[in-house]
């Protein structure tokens, strides 16, 4: 345990305690992972990359979105240039995110930051994000917070390859028909209703769903970012007409 | 695709995906958001999350579908009610996988 929590008694207390916490909170989120994993390992394979190819992927891209789309188009035979414009808009969401991370991880060096990006995915954004947005400027990036995410980060790895690798190795096992990925989506739902806490999320979390769904039809999955931007707008507008809202009241009385 | 360009594959998106998920954390430090901005972006995961979500409920094969045929809709909802009625992600997962499967083998004829 000194290897990864270090040799300073109270130091090592804070960091362990942090990633264990991490662990704790992603653990539900795990089994939507391993499945989503697994079905990502299987359609690598059944879509032409060999072994060592697919779990190179896995290993280096750490991504379930951009593997997914990239799979279509490399069955297509589609040009290398339009693989990678695909990954570059499937990828929007992370600018977001590594903006929002970016108080909490600034105090670390060039190299540190490549490592803490490269374990970035929506779960663990949307959890750190929802527990520490709330914390003072001076109290971003503190100890804890950083081994949370570092916490997060180990569950959904290690079961995320384990399960990508079976998948890749067993590749034919499972019938399609199934739909054992809509279980990502079932671990979807339960995880965000909760994070819907007052009326301007709300309004975000509606104006987002519906324009996901209007705007499903637009290539490059651009409409999840139309309706991320649109849900931020639809949030914070609420969140300035309820303060408009209470400062009229509060003076008449 | 030939091996080698799945090779280019491989490195292209490893670049592309670590570039971008470093972007800010990088360039943060040149320019910094706006405070208003970063409350914002407090809204982005929910929002993301939910948009995720939608169009794989209520699209099916490219055409809005809000019809008790649609297996993925009736589960989903079926999750949403065991979510906010037991706050169990397994419970959540179990009825909703349970709605899906049967209603994919027993497909209701409207």
């Amino acid at each position: 345990m000194k290897a990864l929590f270090g040799s300073r008694p109270e130091l090592a207390r804070v960091r362990r305690e942090g990633f264990g916490r991490g662990i704790r909170t992603v653990a539900p989120l795990l089994i939507g992972t391993g499945i989503w994993g697994l079905v990502t390992g299987v359609a690598m394979v059944k879509v032409g990359l060999t072994t060592t190819q697919a779990i190179a992927m896995t290993l280096l891209v750490f991504s379930g979105t951009v593997q997914l789309a990239s799979l279509p188009l490399i069955a297509a035979d589609a040009p290398l240039w339009v693989v990678m414009l695909t990954a570059v808009v499937v990828n929007l969401r992370f600018v977001i995110f590594s903006a929002g991370l970016h108080p909490f991880f600034r105090r670390f060096s060039i190299a540190r930051r490549w490592l803490l990006s490269y374990f970035m995915v929506d779960m663990s954004f949307a959890m750190f994000l929802s527990r520490f947005a709330d914390a003072p400027r001076d109290q971003r990036g503190t100890t804890e917070q950083v081994w949370f995410f570092l916490g997060m980060s180990a569950g959904s790895w290690v079961v995320w390859q384990t399960m990508s690798i079976i998948g890749i190795v067993l590749a034919a096992g499972v019938p399609a028909e199934w739909g054992l990925e809509f279980t990502a989506i079932l671990a979807l739902i339960a995880m965000t209703l909760p994070l819907i806490a007052g009326k301007p999320a709300l309004v975000g979390a509606v104006t987002a769903g519906v324009i996901a769904v209007v705007a499903a039809g637009l290539p490059l999955k651009l409409g999840l970012l139309v309706a991320v931007v649109a849900g931020i707008a639809a949030a914070m507008a609420t969140e300035i007409m309820l303060e408009r809202h209470a400062n009229e009241t509060g003076g008449t009385t | 695709m030939s091996n080698v360009e799945i090779w280019l594959v491989v490195v292209g998106l490893t670049l592309v995906t670590i570039l971008m998920r470093s972007s800010f954390l990088m360039l943060g430090d040149y320019f910094p958001l706006p405070e208003r901005v970063q409350h914002g972006l407090r809204y982005a995961p929910v929002c993301a999350l939910v948009a995720l979500v939608t169009p794989e409920l209520f699209v099916t094969q490219g055409a809005f579908d809000l019809s008790i045929t649609n297996p993925k809709l009736v589960a989903g909802l079926a999750a949403v009610v065991v979510t906010l009625t037991t706050r169990s992600m397994i419970a959540a997962m179990a009825i909703g996988m349970l709605t899906f499967t049967l209603l994919r083998l027993l497909p209701v004829t409207a």
